[in-house]
């Protein structure tokens, strides 16, 4: 097959050969990036900068520590939204890491965080950004007003973690806004996503397989963040504390959310998703993937406990061994039948190097 | 006796015969011949080689996935080394892609997917594992018989789990990437983590150590190489440590220096994923190339200076070479690329190879 050559420098993307509307892979592209990343960023933007606000609030004593907790179970949540859409800066550069801290096998977290209130240094946004990724993000604000030690509840404990909390919600902010500012620039992502060739991409191909790999990956890391807990990795022995978000008990919520968010990346808006791409001829494998989303979505959203709470008895390990299913059908079709539906080579060296 | 010395003469003959046919090869090509191993969408495994507009001039299928390529410097052949832990070596016709022989590792032996052919076109060695003592690495020795090898003997590499072998620009003074993991026979399952023993080793091909230098990190395994003309030598590792931390994965040795950290900004590093690929160096133009496939990135720096002259996505970026004007980058999902690299500028621009499943790495000949 002929492909036209086409440069694309190292300063700028030169939009030599704007994609032409024919290109379906080209719009479905520019659809998903406009219509659903863009957006679920925006929302992330917004969350965390609720969550700045709401950190000072906490500490200054305008908002109780019920709310101080919604605002963080909200920025939570649009955090878990963005796992299949992790292109770009925010799959790049440690960043994820900075956000959240999972896994997290030895504690990291609580060990961090105490070490820090009790070294006396001053602690803002910009010390923060210096120091350990561990305690930067949403794992150790999570901490902070979920675990029991540090007992939020009490005046002078919440003092001593406030500088923490308050430079904890700064930061995220500032790298939110960062990371959109990434996409919305004038050879941004999203731009790299519309118009082909790019420094990213080569061309529309390769975008949409960039976008299938990041949704292949969240749907395995979710089945990671099930699974460790459920023992999977440690010959069926419960870790209830190896589980994400395990504080705040909102780890089947955050599952839910990631799912929805890769449904709509698979339907699309205005049905531009990457079901699009496929022909009439793929309509079986469409109803196939349409049906996994809906039973791991409605099992998920149904699960009448907490995952640490379901963990303790057989019934709720059946239930979550169903989810545990549910989500590696997901997971297979997109990687198996729906990679090899749009021609497209999953991690060939990535996963499988030397 | 008398028909050892009859087979002697009849190699040098082909080898006479064959040196002419691989000169008028050379003479007519227009740009160099892109080696790499490759798989297609079903998982095959094949040999294959193409010009860099995109003709095919071989692919051949082959029974196990390769890893490097080394090609004779007077013949038309190559070998292409199988992946770790695998058992057969393929010995190539460079013209017509022919599998002239398929070489089987020895018992208790299998390769590591990298080797080196010494300057006189006699002696090839091939890093190897020792699965009787796990990761106890062996450089296997074979000589060539014409277009045949045949396994003659074997020498320490002075360390664990080696990986890539190199020539200083002497010729005569071999470079292992010792990546200190344990793996055993048929299994890609690292043993010791906790107790790695990556090392950098200088020896000669009488096996006698001349060095054996370490980064600081324990858990950073040596696995590539690159060397300059000059003797510069270029190492880039693979961090089996926690994913959070970040590690020395490019390093340099200078000639007469001690082998240390390459200058890379620790935000570099953090975007690596604590992995790295392919290594090239570009004599002339003063540059290192790295790839970072787990990260989709790839990097080229300059050589002296350190200084970034590119960083930039490119999705799981393999194999990197350098070419008369840059480097050539495969990629095990997109399209293949050429970097030019002439000006301050970088210019990059796809290849019309075919795109994806190109293993990590290519070699130019």
């Amino acid at each position: 097959m002929f492909r036209p050559k086409l440069l694309f420098t190292s300063l700028a993307a030169l939009a030599l050969g704007a994609c032409s509307p024919q290109d379906p892979q080209a719009v479905t592209s520019a659809a998903i990036a406009k219509q659903v990343i863009l957006p679920t960023y925006s929302r992330w933007v917004e969350a965390d900068r609720q969550l700045a606000v709401s950190a000072l609030a906490f500490c200054e004593g305008k908002n109780t520590l019920e709310t101080a907790r919604a605002d963080f179970l909200h920025a939570q949540k649009a955090w878990a939204e963005l796992q299949p859409l992790l292109i770009g800066p925010l799959a790049e550069g440690n960043r994820a890491w900075q956000v959240q801290f999972w896994p997290d096998k030895k504690n990291l977290v609580g060990r961090q965080v105490e070490q820090l209130i009790n070294s006396d240094k001053p602690i803002d946004a910009g010390t923060l950004a210096n120091s350990s990724v561990v305690v930067q993000g949403l794992s150790a604000y999570e901490y902070i007003l979920f675990d029991s030690k540090p007992d939020t509840a009490n005046a002078e404990q919440k003092a001593r973690y406030c500088p923490l909390l308050v430079a904890i919600g700064a930061r995220q902010k500032a790298l939110a806004e960062e990371i959109l500012q990434g996409w919305n620039k004038n050879d941004g992502v999203l731009a790299q996503m519309t118009k082909f060739p790019n420094q990213r991409y080569a061309d529309s191909h390769e975008a949409i397989a960039d976008v299938l790999r990041a949704q292949v990956t969240a749907l395995d890391t979710l089945k990671k963040k099930l699974g460790t807990p459920m023992g999977r990795m440690s010959k069926g022995i419960p870790q209830p504390l190896q589980a994400e978000a395990w504080r705040s008990q909102s780890s089947l919520k955050s599952l839910h959310a990631s799912l929805s968010a890769a449904q709509t990346v698979w339907a699309g808006v205005d049905n531009q998703g990457l079901r699009s791409l496929l022909g009439s001829d793929q309509k079986a494998l469409a109803d196939k993937i349409d049906a996994a989303y809906a039973v791991s979505l409605k099992l998920l959203a149904d699960a009448p406990k907490p995952l640490n709470e379901l963990l303790e008895d057989e019934a709720g390990r059946e239930q979550l061994n169903a989810i545990y299913d549910s989500l590696n059908a997901v997971h297979r079709l997109h990687e198996t039948d729906l990679a090899k539906a749009l021609g497209i080579q999953l991690g060939f060296n990535a996963n499988d190097g030397d | 006796m008398v028909r050892r010395q009859v087979l002697k003469v009849g190699s040098a003959l082909l080898a006479a015969l064959t040196l002419g046919g691989w000169t008028l090869f050379q003479n007519k090509r227009q740009q160099p011949l892109l080696l790499s191993a490759r798989d297609d969408s079903d998982g095959n495994h094949y040999a294959v080689g193409y010009r860099l507009d995109g003709s095919q001039v071989f692919a051949t299928q082959v029974g196990q996935r390769c890893h490097d390529i080394i090609n004779h410097p007077a013949l038309p052949i190559a070998l292409f080394v199988a992946r770790r832990p695998g058992t057969e070596s393929y010995l190539i016709d460079l013209r017509d892609g022919r599998l002239l022989q398929t070489i089987t590792s020895q018992p208790n032996r299998h390769f590591y997917g990298h080797a080196v052919i010494h300057k006189s076109g006699e002696w090839l060695y091939a890093t190897e594992n020792d699965t009787s003592d796990p990761g106890r690495g062996v450089l296997g020795v074979y000589r060539f018989e014409g277009e045949w090898l045949q396994h003659s003997g074997e020498l320490s590499t002075h360390g664990l789990g080696p990986h890539q072998v190199s020539w200083l620009p002497d010729g005569e003074t071999l470079v292992v990437a010792n990546g200190g993991i344990r793996t055993e026979a048929e299994s890609r399952v690292e043993m010791n983590l906790d107790a790695m023993e990556p090392s950098l080793v200088l020896m000669r091909r009488d096996g006698t150590l001349l060095s054996k230098e370490t980064l600081s990190q324990q858990m950073n395994s040596i696995r590539h190489l690159a060397v300059a003309s000059d003797g510069t030598l270029i190492a880039c590792q693979q961090f089996m440590g926690d994913a959070h931390e970040t590690a020395e994965l490019l390093a340099i040795k200078r000639p007469g220096q001690a082998f240390q950290p390459f200058p890379v900004a620790h935000a570099q590093l953090q975007s690596m994923a604590n992995y790295t690929a392919s290594v090239a160096v570009h004599s002339e133009l003063r540059l290192v190339a790295l790839t970072a496939p787990r990260a989709n990135r790839l990097f080229i720096w300059d050589l002296d200076s350190g200084a970034t002259r590119l960083d930039a996505p490119m999705p799981d970026c393999a194999g990197v070479g350098a070419v008369a004007d840059g480097f050539v980058v495969t990629s095990g999902q997109g399209r293949c690329r050429l970097y030019d690299c002439r000006k301050s500028e970088l210019i990059g621009q796809p290849l019309q190879l075919p795109p994806g499943l190109w293993d990590n790495h290519l070699h130019l000949a």
